[in-house]
C-alpha cells in the first residue's frame, strides 16, 4: 500500500457534501451506475452520505446488451445484497435496428445505445439530476467540467454557457428545460480511487484482476472474447493471455492489457507507476481531435 | 559523514513530520496576465514532476508540431488547453483543472484564465485556491490585470502568494530586474491581506527553478517553485476557532434516527457539547456525531457528518448550529463585496437570491454603493456595476438568515447571488458586515430619508449626476458611523 492516503478523507468528505447538496437541491435524483470502478466508489459514497438511510434516490445503469457478463452479475449482486433499487434502460429502437460494435463505427454506435439511450431514460423517469462518476483528470473537456454540469432542454452541454462554482457553495436552481449531471468523483484521479477501494476494502468486477482469459490482438490493442457474437478476422484465433481491464465499457470496445496484478494491492501499484493514461484503453475517445467534447455536447455524460 | 549523506539520512522522517504537519493536498492556483505564460508554467511543473504519462506526451509532441512556438520542440501548454476554441485560439478560455502527486502531497492545479474578458472565470478558480501563484513576465513587471488578479485573489480569501517572476531567460537573468518587480509587487500588495508573500525568479519554457534548481542565476538562494510548494502550510484558520455545522439535510431512518447532515465548517466539535441553533436560539447537547465508519467523539472543519442532537430543534436545512459562546450574526441586512460574474449587469428592480452555506434567502432590495478600482485599488461611490466588476454593496433580506463576516469565518461569511427568473449564478460576495433586525420597519429603525440629508449634511449639493453619487456615499457613511454605534438604519432616499 502506498503512503499517501491521508488526502483520500478529505476528498470523501468533499463527495459527500457533493450529494447532500444535490439530494437537498433537487427534486427528482437517479444515480448513473455503470458498474465500473468509479460506479463502485460513487455509490460507496452515496451510501455515506445519507447513513443510516438510504441514498434517496435510484440508480439506473444504461444497458448496451454489449457490458462484460461478469459486470452484468455484478451489478445484480450489489444491488441485491445493498437492497437499492435498480433501473436498467436499453434503446430498443436501437436494438431493433441492430445497431452494434461490429457493424457500425464506435461514434455511431455509442451515440444510439449509450448518448441517446441515456436521455431516453433520464426523460421517462423525469429525472432533473444525474450523478455520474466522470473524473477531471479523465480527459481534456472534462478537465474544465463543473461539479454541477448544466445541460439545456435536449441534455445539451454548453461549456461557455456553464456556471461558475465560488467556494464550497453549489446553485442547484434550474431555469427553464434544464437538467444537470452531478459529479462528486470530480477532484479524484484514478489512483485515488484504486487507493480507496483498497482502503475501504470494496468488491469490484473481477475482470479489474488479471487472469487467463481469451483475448485477440487488433491494431495494437487486447480484444477479449465475451460471447459468441465476437467477429473474428480471417486467421484470427483467440488466445489465453493473463490481461485485466483499466477501464470497463462494452466489451468489444474496451482493450485488456498485459498484466500480472491480481489482487487490489497490486493494481495500486501498477496504476500509481503507470505511463499510459486510463483513457489509452477506450477505443471511443480517439475517433478526432476533440471526441470527448463532441460527444459531451450530444447528451454523453 | 558528509552534509548530504546525513541529509539523505534524515529526509524520510523529515518527510513524515512535514506531511503531518501541512496537509495532504494543496489546491493552488496560477493566475497573472496573458502570455505571462501560465499554462507552460503548469505545463512544465507537471511535465518534470512527472506528472504526464506516455500517451499524453506523445500527444503534446504532436500537437506541438502543428504550433511552432519560440522554436521550441514541446508547447507545454497544450498540456492544460482542453476545449476546441481554446486550442485553436491559443488561449485559455476556462479553468482547467490538473492533478499531480509527490510522494508527500496531493496537488489540485487550478489554471486560470488570464484575459480580461474572463475575469469571473479567474475569480471562481480563485475561490478554491489554498494559494496563489501569481506570474508576472520579468520583461513588463506589474501590470493591469497582475494588480486586478491580486485584488481578486485577496477578495476570495487566499492569503498565500508566490510571485513568480517568469521569462528570466528574456532579461539575461538578471537579478536587478528582478527585484525591481519583487519590490514593486510587494509595495502593491501592502493595500491586501496576504500573509505570506515568497517571490522567485523562473524561467517555465526552460524550467529553470521550476522543479530543478537554476545554475543560471547564483545570487538566488530560495526554493524553487517546487520545494515551495512542498512546504507550505495550507491552513489559515486558528486552532480555537469557533464551531459552525451549515445544516444540509435531515436525515431520518428507523423509527427514531433523526440526524443533522452536514460539514463542519469551522472550527470542532465534541459530542457532550452544548449546541445553539443561530436562528432560533434553540439550544441542545449533541449526542452523537454518526458516520457509516462508525460514531466518533469529535469533529472538525472539513468533516463531513451527522449530528443527532438529544431535543428535537424542529430545524431543517439551512440552519447554522454553532458553539453557544460565539454564534453568528441571525442578520437580514448585510453589507458585501462582490465579484459581478453574468454578462447581465446588475439590476435593483430584478429579484435576486443569496445562497449562502446551505440557506437560499430571498433579497428584498439590493443597491451597489461603489466600484473597486483596479489602478489605484480605491473602491469609489458608484450604484451600477456590471460583469467582471468588484463592488461593494447593500443587500437587504426577506427574513434572517445565519452569517458570519468572511474574514473571520469564510466558508460561512461567503455566498453567491442567485437570479430568481433563471437561476443563473451572478455574483460571488463576501460579507463584510451584517446585523440583526436592521431591515425590520418597527420604531428603532431610523429611517433616513433624502429630506432628512439635504437639508444638513447635503445642504451643499445639487441635482447632477455627480452630486447624486455624493449624496448616496454620504449616505451609506452616516448609516456606517450609526450602525457602528448601534443604531439600526434604513436608507431610503
Amino acid at each position: 500500500m502506498t503512503a499517501l492516503t491521508s488526502h483520500l478523507k478529505l476528498l470523501e468528505a468533499e463527495s459527500i457534501h457533493i450529494f447532500r447538496e444535490a439530494a437537498a437541491q433537487f427534486r427528482a435524483p437517479v444515480l448513473l451506475y455503470s458498474i465500473g470502478k468509479d460506479s463502485t466508489v460513487l455509490l460507496h459514497l452515496a451510501r455515506k452520505a445519507f447513513w443510516p438511510a438510504k441514498p434517496p434516490f435510484p440508480l439506473l445503469h444504461v444497458d448496451t446488451t454489449w457490458k462484460f457478463h461478469d459486470m452484468i452479475a455484478f451489478r445484480d449482486k450489489t444491488v441485491r445484497e445493498l437492497g437499492l433499487d435498480l433501473i436498467v434502460h436499453t434503446n430498443h429502437e436501437g436494438l431493433a435496428r441492430n445497431i452494434n460494435p461490429f457493424d457500425h463505427p464506435p461514434s455511431v454506435y455509442t451515440d444510439v445505445m449509450k448518448t441517446v439511450a441515456l436521455r431516453q431514460a433520464l426523460d421517462a423517469g423525469g429525472f432533473d439530476a444525474a450523478f455520474g462518476g466522470a473524473r477531471r483528470d479523465e480527459e481534456g473537456s472534462r478537465a474544465k467540467e463543473r461539479v454541477f454540469s448544466f445541460r439545456a432542454s435536449g441534455h445539451r452541454w454548453e461549456p461557455r454557457r456553464q456556471r461558475p462554482e465560488m467556494w464550497q457553495l453549489l446553485n442547484g436552481r434550474l431555469g427553464k428545460g434544464e437538467t444537470v449531471r452531478v459529479f462528486p468523483l470530480s477532484n479524484w484521479t484514478e489512483g485515488d480511487v484504486w487507493r480507496y477501494i483498497a482502503l475501504e476494502k470494496l468488491p469490484v468486477v473481477p475482470l479489474y484482476f488479471a487472469d487467463l482469459r481469451p483475448v485477440v490482438a487488433r491494431d495494437g490493442q487486447l480484444i477479449m472474447v465475451d460471447d459468441e457474437r465476437m467477429r473474428l478476422e480471417p486467421g484470427e484465433v483467440p488466445q489465453m493471455r493473463k490481461v485485466r481491464f483499466r477501464t470497463l465499457g462494452c466489451w468489444p470496445l474496451t482493450a485488456a492489457i498485459d498484466s500480472d496484478a491480481s489482487d487490489i494491492d497490486a493494481v495500486v501499484e501498477e496504476t500509481l507507476a503507470s505511463k499510459l493514461s486510463e483513457r489509452a484503453g477506450r477505443l471511443i475517445d480517439h475517433d478526432t481531435a476533440g471526441a470527448m467534447e463532441m460527444k459531451k455536447r450530444e447528451g454523453y455524460f | 559523514m558528509n552534509l548530504a549523506a546525513l541529509e539523505e539520512a534524515v529526509r524520510p522522517e523529515l518527510d513524515m513530520a512535514l506531511a503531518a504537519k501541512t496537509g495532504a493536498m494543496l489546491r493552488l492556483l496560477t493566475c497573472g496576465s496573458v502570455d505571462d505564460g501560465k499554462s507552460t508554467l503548469i505545463g512544465r511543473l507537471l511535465w518534470d514532476a512527472a506528472g504526464v504519462t506516455e500517451d499524453q506526451r506523445a500527444a503534446i509532441a504532436l500537437a506541438s508540431q502543428n504550433r511552432a512556438i519560440n522554436g521550441e520542440k514541446i508547447d507545454f501548454s497544450l498540456l492544460l488547453d482542453g476545449l476546441q476554441a481554446e486550442r485553436e485560439q491559443g488561449i485559455t478560455i476556462d479553468i482547467a483543472w490538473r492533478y499531480f502527486e509527490t510522494p508527500d502531497r496531493r496537488y489540485v492545479i487550478i489554471d486560470s484564465p488570464g484575459h480580461e474578458q474572463y475575469t469571473r472565470n479567474m475569480a471562481t478558480g480563485a475561490s478554491h485556491a489554498d494559494i496563489a501563484i501569481l506570474l508576472i513576465d520579468a520583461r513588463s513587471g506589474v501590470k493591469r490585470q497582475t494588480r486586478r488578479h491580486a485584488a481578486i485573489c485577496d477578495l476570495v480569501g487566499i492569503k498565500k502568494v508566490v510571485l513568480a517572476v517568469n521569462k528570466m531567460d528574456l532579461i539575461d537573468w538578471s537579478e536587478a530586474g528582478y527585484r525591481a518587480i519583487e519590490a514593486d509587487f510587494r509595495a502593491l500588495a501592502q493595500s491586501f491581506g496576504f500573509a505570506e508573500i515568497v517571490s522567485i525568479p523562473v524561467a517555465a519554457l526552460t524550467g529553470d527553478n521550476v522543479v530543478h534548481r537554476s545554475s543560471r542565476m547564483p545570487w538566488y538562494s530560495g526554493p524553487t517553485l517546487l520545494d515551495h510548494l512542498e512546504s507550505v502550510d495550507p491552513k489559515v484558520e486558528p486552532l480555537d476557532a469557533p464551531f459552525r455545522l451549515p445544516v444540509q439535510l435531515v436525515l431520518r431512518a428507523y423509527d427514531d434516527f433523526r440526524g443533522y447532515a452536514g460539514t463542519v465548517a469551522s472550527g470542532t466539535v465534541n459530542v457532550g457539547d452544548r449546541i445553539v441553533d443561530a436562528r432560533s436560539g434553540l439550544g441542545a447537547t449533541l449526542n452523537r456525531i454518526a458516520t457509516m465508519d462508525g460514531d466518533r467523539a469529535s469533529a472538525s472543519k472539513g468533516d463531513a457528518v451527522t449530528l443527532v442532537l438529544d431535543t428535537d430543534l424542529d430545524i431543517s436545512r439551512g440552519a447554522v448550529l454553532s458553539e453557544l459562546a460565539r454564534r453568528p450574526v441571525n442578520a437580514d441586512v448585510i453589507e458585501a463585496r462582490l465579484v459581478w460574474l453574468s454578462e447581465t449587469p446588475f439590476d435593483p428592480e430584478a429579484g435576486y437570491l443569496l445562497r449562502t452555506a446551505t440557506d437560499l434567502t430571498p433579497v428584498t432590495s439590493m443597491s451597489v454603493s461603489a466600484l473597486v478600482d483596479f489602478e489605484t485599488l480605491a473602491a469609489s461611490p458608484a450604484h451600477a456595476c456590471g460583469v467582471n466588476d468588484i463592488a461593494d454593496c447593500r443587500i437587504l433580506l426577506g427574513r434572517p438568515t445565519a452569517l458570519d463576516l468572511f474574514r473571520d469565518l469564510p466558508l460561512t461569511g461567503n455566498f453567491v447571488l442567485v437570479s430568481a427568473i433563471d437561476g443563473a449564478t451572478v455574483a460571488g460576495g463576501v460579507i463584510t458586515w451584517a446585523q440583526a433586525g436592521a431591515a425590520a420597519v418597527g420604531d428603532n429603525v431610523l429611517v433616513l430619508n433624502r429630506a432628512l440629508l439635504a437639508h444638513g449634511i447635503c445642504a451643499d449639493l445639487g441635482d447632477s449626476p455627480a452630486d447624486n453619487v455624493e449624496f448616496q456615499r454620504r449616505a451609506q457613511q452616516v448609516a456606517l458611523l450609526l450602525r457602528s454605534a448601534g443604531i439600526p438604519v434604513l436608507i431610503k432616499l
